[in-house]
């Protein structure tokens, strides 16, 4: 009989809660099974009882991580159904929080899959980088986490110092092309680490519905600000990293040209910002009826559907996160692999449990 | 993508209503359209399942939109289930999978033709239909209480705390030895 390796629901590694079981032959994993569920809170029952300012702070704490993507998705959805124009100069200010959170999201990421990969210096670059983001976000915002910048038509602060932002942006962006896109790309410890590793095809990718980098990882294009434009990307000037390997180097490493990118957007949106009302003013009602919204999440696409019936509670809201898509596809990664890449493999996809469970 | 492919897309599904074209994709009544069919169709075209919304209608069936991604266009296809019981996609889209799961836990609907839907968010031997039982308690009632009902019981109640964590100031204390026997923080 095949032993089975339980690991979760609570690991020392990992903040949050889920379990994989995974089946050996020897050191060789022949199967899995995942376990999610463990932080579910009913959010989407929760959000259908409350009204949509309660919901705009409910939505807020799907994730920690990314808490501006829910915030901004769900804000989407009722200017989708309330027929509102948001301004431009929020629209240029919503995608530099976007685009910081990215940042945020991919650093952390970046630092914990060095520190899996047992590269400890690189490690340290990527949390000092982090923190340079935290500060620029906390500028910002006034919060390091759950930053309460969106609200339907527009959104609640200006930028009290872009040049500041610019500045760091650049530098995040200099420290990244000069010293982690090399490191990750060329550096023989991670290849030999990471190349061939927990691949996903491409074909596999898109039968399991995968998102974000973990697609585009995989060789599959899409990412929601080129191939369905929202606020200001269609208007900007960058590229959408795609590599066809499948494998854990390949989402390290679109993740890193990432970084890069996000640098370069942050610093368009804050050089073009034009004059203006950051929001449209109040809302008075959100008519009946129903929409759907989307956006390219640090993780992938996240989806929201919101339904009315004239009144200030929602009769159905809908939440799909990225992880939910992209954690199946960890079963495909890890069959066939050594027990040991298993933390690897399952850290590569940048899972969020608290988003999947929501 | 042009208007073409969406009907060209439409008559090959057989969907007699036309699309509504809106700020956020594409939308269509599909009356009660087999959405295995729609599924192989759709990913015959590399199509991207995006996900399931579940709707619980007044007369006891189920509003379901599918949602597809086809070239950055968003398509929402509604169908209608008059009871609780619908074919499965996760045959055809194993990106359906933890969806149908999920959809069952949450209103008890039963996607046929799958070997088996273990739950998602609830437990092995939970109930299904958590949030159907637990709006039939009552519009604020909780998810959380329901989950541990079984049949028409009460609620079972979370194991209490021991008395050192209550809070009061003689509980525990210096000399407990669940406490460590140190100074409480």
């Amino acid at each position: 009989m095949s032993p089975v390796i339980p690991v979760g629901p609570y690991h020392p590694a990992l903040e949050e809660p889920y379990k994989i079981e995974l089946v050996c032959d020897g050191e060789t994993i022949s199967d899995s099974r995942i376990t999610v569920g463990f932080n579910f809170r009913a959010i989407e029952w929760l959000a259908e009882r409350k009204n949509y300012t309660q919901d705009l702070a409910l939505v807020e704490r799907v994730c920690g991580i990314c808490s501006n993507v829910h915030t901004l998705t769900f804000s989407r959805a009722l200017e989708q159904l309330a027929g509102v124009e948001v301004p431009e100069r929020a629209q240029h200010i919503r995608v530099v929080v976007h685009e910081a959170e990215r940042l945020h999201s991919h650093l952390l990421w970046a630092g914990i899959a060095c520190e899996l990969i047992g590269f400890q210096t690189l490690f340290m670059t990527c949390f000092a980088l982090r923190e340079t983001v935290m500060d620029v976000l906390e500028a910002v915002s006034g919060n390091r986490v759950n930053y309460a910048m969106n609200k339907p038509g527009g959104v609640t602060r200006d930028i009290p110092d872009p040049a500041a932002v610019i500045a760091a942006a650049r530098e995040i962006g200099r420290v990244t092309s000069e010293q982690l896109v090399p490191v990750l790309t060329g550096d023989p410890t991670v290849r030999a680490r990471c190349a061939g590793v927990g691949v996903l095809t491409r074909e596999e990718a898109l039968a399991w519905g995968a998102l974000g980098p973990v697609a585009r990882a995989s060789g599959l294009t899409q990412d929601m600000r080129r191939a369905a434009p929202y606020e200001i990307y269609d208007r900007l000037d960058f590229e959408v990293p795609v590599r066809s390997e499948g494998d854990v180097l390949a989402r390290i490493v679109v993740r890193a040209l990432e970084i890069v990118e996000s640098c370069r957007i942050i610093e368009q949106a804050l050089d073009g910002l034009p004059a203006g009302p950051i929001d449209c003013g109040d809302f008075l009602r959100i008519p009946a009826g129903e929409a759907c919204a989307r956006i390219e999440g640090p993780r992938g696409e996240v989806f929201y559907y919101v339904a009315s019936d004239g009144s200030d509670v929602p009769t159905r809201v809908r939440i799909r996160t990225p992880t939910f898509h992209n954690m199946p596809t960890v079963a495909l990664m890890v069959a066939g692999q050594q027990l040991a890449d298993a933390p690897l493999i399952q850290a590569s996809i940048d899972p969020c449990y608290s988003c999947t469970d929501r | 993508m042009g208007p073409d492919v969406f009907e060209e897309l439409r008559e090959e599904l057989g969907i007699g209503s036309p699309w509504e074209a809106r700020g956020d994709g594409r939308w269509v009544e599909a009356g009660d359209l087999d959405p295995a069919a729609v599924a192989a169709r759709l990913l015959a075209r590399e199509a991207r399942f995006v996900t399931l919304t579940a709707t619980p209608t007044s007369d006891g069936g189920f509003r379901l939109l599918y949602h597809w991604d086809l070239g950055g266009a968003l398509l929402s296809i509604a169908i209608l289930v008059p009871g609780a019981r619908v074919a499965s996609i996760a045959a055809v889209c194993p990106a359906a999978d933890w969806v149908e799961r999920e959809v069952r836990d949450y209103y008890g609907l039963d996607f046929m033709g799958r070997d088996d839907t273990p739950p998602l968010m609830l437990r092995e031997g939970d109930e299904r239909a958590l949030f159907v039982r637990t709006q039939a308690l009552g519009r604020d009632a909780d998810p959380a209480d329901t989950a541990r009902r079984t049949g028409s019981g009460p609620a079972a109640q979370p194991p209490a705390a021991p008395a050192a964590w209550s809070g009061e100031p003689n509980a525990g204390g210096d000399d407990d030895p669940d406490n460590g026997g140190g100074p409480r923080r």
